[in-house]
């Protein structure tokens, strides 16, 4: 029987958590967070004139009989806001990190299921695969589990195809966590800041292993790409590694950037440090979770 | 020199296939390493492109160098060479360690055994450590205690349990196994070295074959010894239940001495003796002593000398035995004939108090048929015609007993002449029945084999002239001694010493019948030539020779000690030699390789193996920004 992804201790201290996003986004009644949009919360947020074709069950008749004007009650709307997550199961996913994506993607599924939110897991390589959507509740985890263990890797990765196919695949806006390396020989500027333009709340997570950051090898190399097959021969050393070395961190920071500049947030995260770190750790402090 | 007994052809070539690995491992090492990353984003090309020729070339040839000359030289130490002269392969000698009883004696110094062993070790200290050596331990026997070992803790050990055994030591013997060892295991023999004290037997003091490479270390031996050299008993001629005993002593030692023998029988002395012995003399000394029930013998010398075993001997001797004989009669006149015979314990009966289950070693039934035939040895006088065991033909009267069948145990030795027997039943032998006399072709004696053995008479012994004969008591012995063989037999005991006995036994004695028995009743080995029977054994105990006309008990708890000193002739060497000085010339040089090739290793793995950037500038490594590398 195969070992499962998370163990059970982990699960019961996940379920003190929460999935938090920044923006005020819309949707169906039922959610734990509060909206700049009006609705039938409970809270009172304002008042406003009546225009034709608001329900007429929101009229504040108090107010219309001493002002003999139609006034509408808002309330604070708190919506169902969809949270999406995006796995990289590109062929570089494969060399040491995708079991600990799959780890991490469940842990956050989790949390979402225990909270009531609506979880969606699209795998993207260089195309939307099938997604699996699951909610209502935590005894829906299992489902999720099966869904990743099952997960297959491989193929390049086309960030901007997959943003194209996500915003015609899911037009309402939410919280989307994109769970990937970043190491694709394509573009991901444009693609996460058209996510964003479209409404959605962007979380990147940069997922790499120890290798991918300081490469353990010297001498004389034969390296292949996992996603190209594309060879290249090299001498390495000491010196070449610390260049290597700084201009991945380089590149991690860029990530960052592109993240935050578009409102998001941005986690980087080695394989070396276990998932409940992470999640307790890093993760709580962006404010993803909490 | 020696690498596990390689040649240096095949030292050479062992060297050679450990380089070939190491050069094959080191381009191995040297290789590209192929990998697969998830990107080349970072990586760039080096500066120059590796070719796949490139792989052949070797990149750090000093490096490599410097490996195979420390494997070499580690090979080397293992080797174990030696810097100076050199005398070839070791030998192997062959340590003969006399164990034999006399190295038991105990002098100022300890026994003479200790002073053996330390000569042995000192003789073990001077062999080169490549020689090997075999221990044998030799008395009358030789008994290899190793093999040839180079490991001299194994040798220390097995001279360490060594013990003076009971024995004499038989050099001859220990040479020829000691040649033999050498011959058939040894690959170049070195020496023959004999330890001991040197006693031996006078009739083995002669070598027929000397060995050439022959090295004896003696031991000094003179001490003083008296000692019991046999004890003999055996039964008077003249009365059955008397013991005659003869004890020999001898003075072992170089001075005359006077010693007290004492002899006691079941704990109750039965005499004593001083004795005068000069050196080299022996004394023997004969008591007499009545018993008819058994027990111990015990002789005992009161000296205290440097042999202790040998002042006492102890001899168990059988109860006499009697046979019981039930004798059913109504005729007083047969009481004479069983009650003078003193091996006989004989009760008369009537006839009318016979019992079938009678406890007796055999019955005599005078002239009557029992209702119920007896399950034992039985004795039919006249018997009745009707119902007798073995079949009365016919009665004759004033028939001549003219005949005896000399040939059969019953009628050995039993001669009538001028016998006529008033009246005598002819019987009719049954096939397997033994006539044993006759009248007129006409057997009137018929003996029969079984289970229970029969004899017929069918005369009465006691009638007539055969009440004057000599053949009537003759003829009842020899029955006796055919129901029961032992009670008749001779019947000799000894107590002597251990190693090779020679036993006098009659002429023409079949082997068959003969059985020498230790104390578990195992049979030991003989021979048999003329009148002697020869059989060993080689520790104390009991053995018992069983012929057909008796039996005798050997208590072989003496030592054997032989006090010929053997001289060694002309040509053999003697002592401990001194240290051999051409081991001492040769020097162990193989520590000095065995640092010379750690250094070397670890001057390689400093120079070479720590860190391969010396081959590498740091400026052909990464060039940013991102730019796939191939």
């Amino acid at each position: 029987m195969p070992e499962p992804l998370l163990s059970t201790a982990l699960l019961e201290r996940l379920e003190r958590l929460a999935i938090h996003w920044r923006k005020s986004l819309p949707g169906l009644v039922g959610g734990h967070h509060t909206s700049r949009f009006g609705g039938s919360g409970q809270e009172f947020l304002e008042h406003r004139e009546f225009h034709h074709g608001d329900d007429l069950r929101a009229v504040n008749w108090r107010a219309y009989l001493r002002l003999e004007k139609l006034v509408l009650k808002m309330f604070q709307l708190e919506p169902r806001v969809p949270v999406r997550i995006l796995i990289d199961t590109s062929a570089s996913m494969n060399t040491g990190k995708f079991d600990y994506v799959r780890q991490f993607a469940a842990a956050l599924c989790y949390v979402g299921l225990v909270r009531l939110d609506s979880m969606t897991l699209q795998p993207f390589s260089d195309k939307l695969h099938d997604s699996f959507n699951a909610g209502g509740g935590r005894h829906r985890f299992q489902p999720v589990m099966d869904y990743l263990s099952a997960l297959p890797c491989g193929g390049r990765t086309n960030f901007m195809d997959c943003s194209r196919q996500f915003i015609s695949k899911f037009p309402q806006r939410g919280l989307v966590m994109v769970i990937s390396d970043f190491l694709d020989d394509g573009e991901f500027e444009k693609p996460i800041q058209f996510l964003s333009d479209f409404g959605h709340e962007v979380i990147l997570l940069q997922i790499w292993a120890e290798q991918d950051r300081v490469p353990p090898w010297d001498g004389e190399l034969q390296l292949e790409d996992a996603e190209t097959g594309q060879m290249v021969e090299l001498a390495f050393d000491r010196a070449a590694r610390e260049q290597y070395t700084a201009a991945f961190d380089a590149y991690a920071e860029r990530v960052r950037h592109v993240a935050e500049r578009s409102g998001g947030r941005y986690l980087g995260l080695p394989t070396s440090v276990p998932v409940d770190q992470a999640i307790f750790g890093p993760l709580v402090n962006t404010g993803a979770v909490a | 020199m020696n690498f596990l007994n390689l040649g240096l052809g095949e030292l050479l070539g062992l060297i050679g296939v450990i380089s070939a690995g190491v050069v094959a491992l080191y381009l191995l090492d040297r290789s590209k390493k192929r990998q697969v990353v998830a990107t080349l984003r970072f990586w760039t090309p080096a500066g120059s492109r590796t070719d796949l020729k490139h792989r052949r070339k070797i990149q750090q040839p000093w490096s490599l160098l410097l490996q195979l000359l420390s494997l070499i030289l580690l090979l080397l130490a293992i080797a174990g060479p030696q810097f100076g002269v050199f005398d070839g392969p070791g030998r192997d000698h062959v340590l003969v360690l006399d164990t034999s009883a006399w190295m038991g004696s105990t002098t100022a110094q300890g026994t003479v055994l200790d002073q053996a062993k330390a000569n042995a070790r000192a003789y073990l200290r001077t062999l080169p450590r490549r020689d090997r050596v075999m221990l044998v331990r030799a008395d009358a026997l030789a008994t290899p205690a190793t093999s040839f070992e180079l490991d001299r803790g194994a040798i220390e050990t097995a001279l360490r349990d060594s013990q003076a055994g009971a024995s004499s030591f038989d050099l001859a013997l220990a040479l020829d196994f000691a040649e033999r060892a050498q011959a058939m295991q040894g690959s170049n023999p070195g020496e023959i070295v004999v330890v001991g004290a040197g006693r031996i037997d006078p009739e083995k003091s002669t070598l027929s074959h000397q060995p050439k490479n022959l090295r004896f270390i003696s031991v000094n031996s003179a001490s003083e010894n008296l000692g019991l050299r046999k004890v003999a008993l055996r039964r008077s001629a003249n009365a059955a239940d008397t013991w005659e005993i003869f004890v020999s002593v001898h003075n072992y030692g170089l001075r005359a001495h006077n010693v007290d023998l004492a002899v006691q029988y079941a704990q109750t002395p039965i005499g004593s003796r001083r004795l005068a012995l000069q050196p080299g003399a022996d004394e023997q000394v004969a008591f007499t002593y009545k018993e008819k029930v058994g027990g111990w013998l015990e002789a005992r010398l009161n000296v205290n000398d440097s042999i202790p075993g040998d002042n006492r001997a102890i001899v168990e001797v059988p109860s006499q035995g009697q046979l019981k004989a039930v004798v059913y009669t109504n005729d007083p006149q047969l009481r004479p004939l069983f009650e003078t015979n003193p091996a006989i314990q004989a009760e008369f009966r009537p006839t009318s108090a016979y019992n079938a289950d009678t406890k007796a070693d055999f019955l005599v039934l005078d002239r009557f048929t029992p209702p119920s035939p007896p399950a034992i040895d039985t004795i039919f006088i006249e018997p009745p015609a009707n119902g007798s065991v073995i079949p009365v033909k016919s009665t004759v009267a004033k028939a001549p007993l003219d005949r005896w069948s000399q040939d059969t145990a019953l009628g050995s030795g039993i001669y009538t002449r001028d016998v006529v027997l008033d009246s005598a039943e002819v019987f009719t032998p049954a096939p397997g029945d033994k006539v044993i006399a006759s009248t007129t072709s006409r057997p009137v004696v018929v003996a029969r084999e079984g289970a229970a053995k029969v004899l017929a008479i069918g005369f009465l012994p006691t009638r007539g002239s055969m009440k004057f004969e000599l053949a009537t008591p003759l003829l009842i012995a020899n029955a006796l001694r055919w129901m029961s063989p032992g009670t008749y037999g001779r019947l000799e005991l000894n107590a002597g010493s251990v190693g090779t006995i020679t036993v006098p036994i009659e002429a023409n004695t079949d082997p068959a019948t003969v059985h020498v028995l230790d104390e578990l009743n195992r049979d030991l080995p003989f021979t048999i030539e003329g009148t002697s029977l020869r059989f060993f054994s080689g520790s104390p105990g009991t053995v018992r020779v069983q012929t057909g006309g008796g039996e005798l008990i050997y208590s072989l708890t003496l030592p054997e000690l032989a006090e010929t000193m053997w001289t060694p002739p002309q040509g053999v060497a003697k002592g401990v030699p001194a240290t051999s000085l051409r081991e001492s010339a040769a020097t162990d040089i193989w520590p000095w390789l065995a640092l010379a090739g750690a250094l070397g290793l670890l001057a390689d793995w400093i120079l070479f193996g720590r860190s391969s950037i010396a081959r590498l500038t740091s400026d052909a490594g990464i060039s940013l920004p991102w730019r796939k590398a191939s």
